[in-house]
């Protein structure tokens, strides 16, 4: 086999601090190269370097034997070097064929777009994909995440790419999305493509990959064949030690209901729930994206206030119609989306943390700075938060931190009952296996955990029951000893809508 | 941030210091008591405005309208007091109301319909402007008695009245911004209005009061105007708007919002008022001033850009 | 699939109205105003009217179509105004002092495109918001204007300079500008490169870049050709009377923008286009006229248009809160 793009001693500093030192990598037609590590490692700058958006300080790359200087992701893309990015970069307000055609659209002969050839040409391209569904005309915005990404790889196909490279393309999808999109992958893989696939997830990467590389720290680990590596022994590579467990709930002594939704309703999005969760109980809510899993958090913390049904807490009827009132009675929400919802990001630690418990900190409405500040430093110590200190600005803390302030900030209104979505999406290995210790801790002082996950291993490990949700409403219902992936999973997708919430279910 | 913050008022502060000693020695009679106090007066207006645009800027949004509700106020204060026959204090008192009631209707239209406050307060710009047009029809009203004059031509303790009123709103508006629980909120809000209503902060209140005390500043500042001016007339106050924003930004308030102190607009506010004056004291004319402030606001933000780069690394 | 299929790719009709809702607001507005306004008073509907209507606010129309641009490249531009005035100045003193009359139609609008690069190349390469270079602008262009004119009008030039009191057929020159520059920049905006990428940079910068655009020389450009429409439209200005003042309507820069905004440009970049604008500039005209016929006193007239602007706001935000809550997960 050999190499169509191939990177040799690859080194990058930024502002005298190295980020990569001495990177070899390459890719070979019709294979799947995964590039793992834990945030941090250099998995972003080595795949910027290969689009074209960085440029190595030393080391040198070869495409097709080839040696090439990438000035721009012009430059890279001239090459067959195409980029899924991970935040997807698309333009909401275009159609679909323009964002796939953008700055390289076909022309007539006199200069001018040719618009009929540019969505033939995406029809056939997104027909490639199997993605009969999406209209070329659509806008962007308009689609789903699902199928945002695939608009993304057509735009990759429409350039030729010989490489593919895509940076934890899973992270926002739900599992169904996650299935189509890894037989797409493997689509391209048998038409020749080198697929460079970033992705923190694990069993896609044992089901995907050919090959695997691990960076850590900025250098290479190494680079194994799949069938050389089981979990344990990656993730060791990945974190430099071993890791027993990723899922350490400890048994817990259940206590009294703290919160009880009766027939709670929003809308048309969340029907009829019924919930009870006690004291020292962690809730997993497992369910597709959209089946009203983040709406049901929503509406019990006051951002949407329910239109139906009721909300005990304490066995006490209560109405939420604000976060403030959620916040006095207990309530606390770790969002789903850490860097819109959870922080001010270009706000200092302590500002942050600060934010939910202002009145608390001050004497009238003045606040008490050195109170601030000494609630800041004791989290960061309580957290285990690595930061330089108290005023450093969150942007500049690792995915891992970042949670862990909104954790702190929200642990600082003493709340009785913890709702978190997502609790540990985007993060790296390690700082998840800290976030699932400390969630066995709280819920061991006796606070009550609903957690949301699209990850099945973390519901499955860490909930002392589960709940599913499908089209607004739960469906089933599983104690820890009865949940499987395989009872759980089916659950979420099948279309079953009698209700079974007895337990008997799978 | 606050490192940044420091950097920006800084070269604002070696800027003002650098204007100050270059203007005297262009004119002896720039850098004297008599002098001074009475460009405070001429700033009072623009400065007062400048207090609640910099909460607003800060909160990430903008008020474009503040011209239009002091033209207004003006206007309703001439037509209270001798069309409608109010005693003179009441006709100022419900003028500062309306001028209240106008920034909550901006308030309102950008926190209940999502309208970008750019947008909404251009249309009120024009919806203010015209009130005060339609109302007015170009007639001014004069006359007023001996007393009213006090607040705009007056002075109490050798310092005109005005400049007492700016600098009590000055020390006011600074605590709140600075330490207070409202002013945190303001800078969560235009930092990341979604993260601090996910954080239990009321981003709609919020909002809705700062839009409303920039509309009963104008209010405020509309009755010094006229008392200053001694008349009334409805294209008062056109284009203050954007001397008002000048200052602020000048100030180092970002315009995207979360950053920006009180301390900073008064800086900005100086340097303009100094240039402003000093260059007419040199003998430049008039308009000539408003170029050299133009430049001074393009020049000061490229300089802190630049610092500010370099200091990110 | 097929099922879907047929879903998923609504009528023509339906599409046409997303993609040109705001355009078909204001043209409806435009043809209500005038059905009603004529029915009233039909004199509103006469030829010399509609000429004056047309011909006298041509220019705003035409420096609508730079402010678009610029405002779907994701910035704006509150100097504008201040800008149509010194270039007026410039046509103006060029054509007194006896330079030939094309220089005296060519400079201001170089000038313009000169002025403006300037100001796109700060707001790109120093990354300052290009609100606060353009305020900054608005001072040195109004200050400039009036120091060096010390408030005197110019008068006195020749006949031949006075293109915007010409008339091809019956129709002012105004008129032609507008429609041609309009319909020229419908087009180019659809089918050129560069047309697509004012769209992509203001819809997406970073997007764009990763696409192989380059954001800074696409802001560059988007402004250059913003200070060439306001050196037409500054000409047209220049040209309709027989003296050109020192000064410029007051806030003519926010008369622009609002042209731009009601005809669909969004605030926030990306979307909408020059037939909008144009056709909100248009609905103005109209809207100033109609009140005179209707024996409105033409001191409301600011307030009618600032009621105008909140309604068509308000109902561009409903329409819009439906779309997304058809549109999004």
């Amino acid at each position: 086999m050999t190499a169509l793009i191939e990177l040799a001693g690859i080194s990058k500093s930024f502002a005298g601090i190295s980020v990569l030192r001495d990177i070899s990598f390459d890719v070979c037609a019709g294979e799947v190269h995964a590039l793992v590590g834990e945030n941090g490692a250099g998995k972003s700058t080595l795949i910027k370097i290969m689009g074209g958006v960085h440029r190595a300080d030393t080391g040198e790359i070869r495409v097709n034997g080839e040696l090439m200087h990438f000035a721009s992701p012009r430059a890279s893309a001239a090459s067959g070097i195409a980029v899924v990015h991970q935040e997807l970069l698309l333009f909401p307000d275009l159609s679909v064929a323009e964002n796939i055609f953008m700055g390289h659209a076909p022309r007539t002969g006199w200069g001018a777009l040719d618009w009929p050839q540019m969505r033939r040409r995406a029809r056939e391209l997104l027909d490639r994909l199997q993605s009969h569904h999406i209209d070329v005309d659509a806008r962007v915005g308009s689609l789903s995440v699902a199928n945002r990404q695939r608009v993304e790889i057509a735009r990759a196909l429409s350039q030729d790419a010989r490489v593919l490279i895509m940076d934890e393309p899973t992270a926002s999808l739900v599992e169904e999305d996650v299935q189509q999109l890894l037989s797409i992958v493997r689509l391209l893989r048998d038409k020749g493509v080198g697929i460079v696939y970033v992705s923190h997830k694990l069993p896609e990467i044992f089901a995907l990959a050919d090959r695997v590389t691990v960076l850590r720290d900025g250098a290479r680990v190494g680079t194994a064949p799949i069938g050389e590596l089981d979990e344990r022994k990656l993730v060791s590579m990945m974190v430099g030690r071993p890791i027993d467990q990723l899922f350490p709930k400890q048994a817990t002594k259940i206590g009294a209901p703290l919160l009880e939704l009766r027939d709670l309703g929003f809308g048309s999005v969340v029907r009829d729930v019924s919930l009870t969760l006690h004291a020292g109980e962690v809730l997993g809510i497992a369910g597709l994206i959209g089946s009203g899993r983040t709406e049901l958090a929503l509406t019990v913390f006051g951002i949407t206030p329910a239109t139906t049904g009721e909300i005990l807490v304490d066995g006490k009827a209560v109405r939420i119609e604000s976060p403030q009132q959620a916040r006095d009675l207990g309530i606390a929400y770790v969002p789903e989306d850490r860097g819109l919802q959870g922080l001010v990001r270009p706000q200092s630690i302590q500002e942050n943390i600060s934010l939910t418990v202002l009145k608390s900190l001050a004497t009238g409405t003045l606040i008490d700075h050195r109170k601030e500040e000494k609630l800041a430093r004791d989290s960061i110590a309580k957290f285990g938060i690595r930061a330089l200190g108290p005023r450093q600005i969150v942007r500049q803390l690792s995915g891992g931190n970042q949670q862990k302030v909104v954790l702190a900030k929200w642990l600082a209104t003493e709340p009785r009952i913890l709702i978190m979505d997502e609790p540990t999406r985007g993060i790296d290995v390690g700082a998840k296996s800290e976030i699932h210790a400390l969630m066995s801790a709280l819920a061991a002082r006796g606070l009550g955990i609903l957690m949301i996950s699209s990850e099945l291993p973390e519901v499955l490990g860490m909930s002392d029951r589960v709940l599913v949700m499908k089209n607004g409403t739960l469906v089933a219902e599983f104690d820890r000893a009865e949940a499987s992936a395989e009872a759980v999973g089916a659950a979420m997708t099948l279309a079953n809508n009698a209700s079974n919430r007895s337990g008997e279910a799978a | 941030m606050s490192r940044y913050l420091v950097r920006h008022e800084s070269i604002l502060a070696i800027l003002l210091v650098l204007a100050l000693i270059v203007l005297s020695l262009q004119s002896d009679r720039f850098f004297t008591v008599d002098n001074l106090l009475n460009q405070g007066r001429l700033m009072a207006e623009v400065g007062l405005i400048a207090l609640a645009m910099t909460f607003v800027i800060v909160s990430a949004g903008i008020d474009l309208s503040v011209g239009s509700i002091l033209g207004l106020v003006a206007i309703l204060l001439g037509v209270f007091w001798q069309n409608v026959g109010l005693p003179l204090p009441l006709a100022m008192m419900l003028g500062v109301f309306v001028g209240g009631l106008a920034g909550l209707f901006n308030g309102f239209i950008i926190t209940r319909f999502r309208v970008p406050p750019l947008i909404a307060t251009l249309a009120t710009l024009a919806l203010y402007r015209g009130l005060a047009e339609g109302i007015s029809q170009a007639r001014s009203v004069r006359g007023y008695p001996e007393w009213f004059f006090v607040l705009g031509q007056g002075e109490v303790l050798g310092v005109p009245t005005q400049l007492w009123i700016f600098l009590a709103c000055a020390v006011i508006a600074a605590i709140v911004l600075g330490i207070s629980t409202f002013g945190r909120a303001t800078y969560a809000s235009g930092a990341n209005a979604v993260a601090a209503r996910f954080s239990g902060i009321p981003v709609d209140r919020t909002i809705l009061l700062i839009y409303t005390a920039s509309g009963l500043i104008s209010g405020l500042a509309a009755i010094i105007f006229v008392s200053r001016v001694s008349t009334t007339r409805s294209d008062m106050g056109t284009g203050l708007e954007l001397d008002v924003i000048t200052a602020v930004v000048l100030g180092g308030t970002s315009i995207f919002g979360g950053r920006g102190t009180i301390i900073g607009t008064m800086l900005g506010l100086a340097l303009m008022q100094a240039l402003k004056n000093g260059l007419a004291l040199a003998g430049v004319k008039g308009d000539g001033t408003i170029v050299v402030i133009g430049l001074i606001l393009i020049a000061t933000i490229i300089i802190s850009n630049l610092l500010r780069r370099e200091s990110d690394g | 699939m097929a099922v879907a299929a047929a879903i998923q790719r609504r009528s023509a009709a339906s599409r046409l109205v997303e993609a040109y809702g705001q355009e078909l607001v204001v043209l409806g507005a435009i043809i209500a105003l005038f059905v009603i306004v004529g029915t009233v008073n039909p004199r509103f509907l006469s030829e010399n009217n509609l000429i004056n209507i047309f011909s006298g606010n041509a220019y705003i129309a035409v420096a609508a179509i730079g402010m678009s641009l610029v405002i779907i490249s994701g910035n704006i531009d509150v100097s504008v105004g201040s800008l149509i005035g010194v270039l007026a100045t410039i046509a103006g003193t060029l054509a007194v002092q006896g330079y030939p009359i094309w220089v005296a139609w060519t400079v201001p609008v170089l000038v313009g495109m000169a002025i403006n690069a300037c100001v796109g190349a700060l707001i790109a390469y120093f990354r300052i918001p290009s609100i606060v270079v353009t305020l900054g602008m608005l001072s040195i262009l109004k200050g400039g204007l009036i120091s060096i004119t010390a408030g005197t009008w110019i008068t006195g030039m020749p006949p031949e300079f006075f293109i915007a009191q010409a008339r091809f057929f019956g129709i002012p020159a105004p008129v032609y500008f507008m429609v041609v520059l309009t319909v020229v920049m419908a087009l180019w905006m659809r089918y050129a490169g560069l047309g697509r990428a004012i769209y992509a940079v203001g819809g997406n910068a970073e997007a764009a870049r990763a696409s192989g655009l380059y954001p800074e020389r696409i802001c560059v450009a988007a402004f250059a050709m913003h200070g060439f429409f306001a050196g037409i439209a500054a000409l047209l200005f220049a040209t309709q009377l027989q003296v050109i003042q020192s000064t410029v309507p007051p806030n003519l820069e926010l008369t622009v923008i609002t042209a731009s905004v009601i005809g669909g440009v969004s605030i926030l970049g990306g979307t909408g286009t020059v037939i909008g604008s144009t056709l909100a500039a248009i609905l103005f005209a109209c809207i100033s006229s109609a009140l005179v016929f209707l024996n409105v006193s033409a001191y409301w007239l600011r307030a009618v248009l600032g009621l105008l602007i909140l309604a068509t706001v308000l109902a561009d935000m409903a329409r819009r809160r439906r779309h997304r809550v058809a549109g999004r997960v």
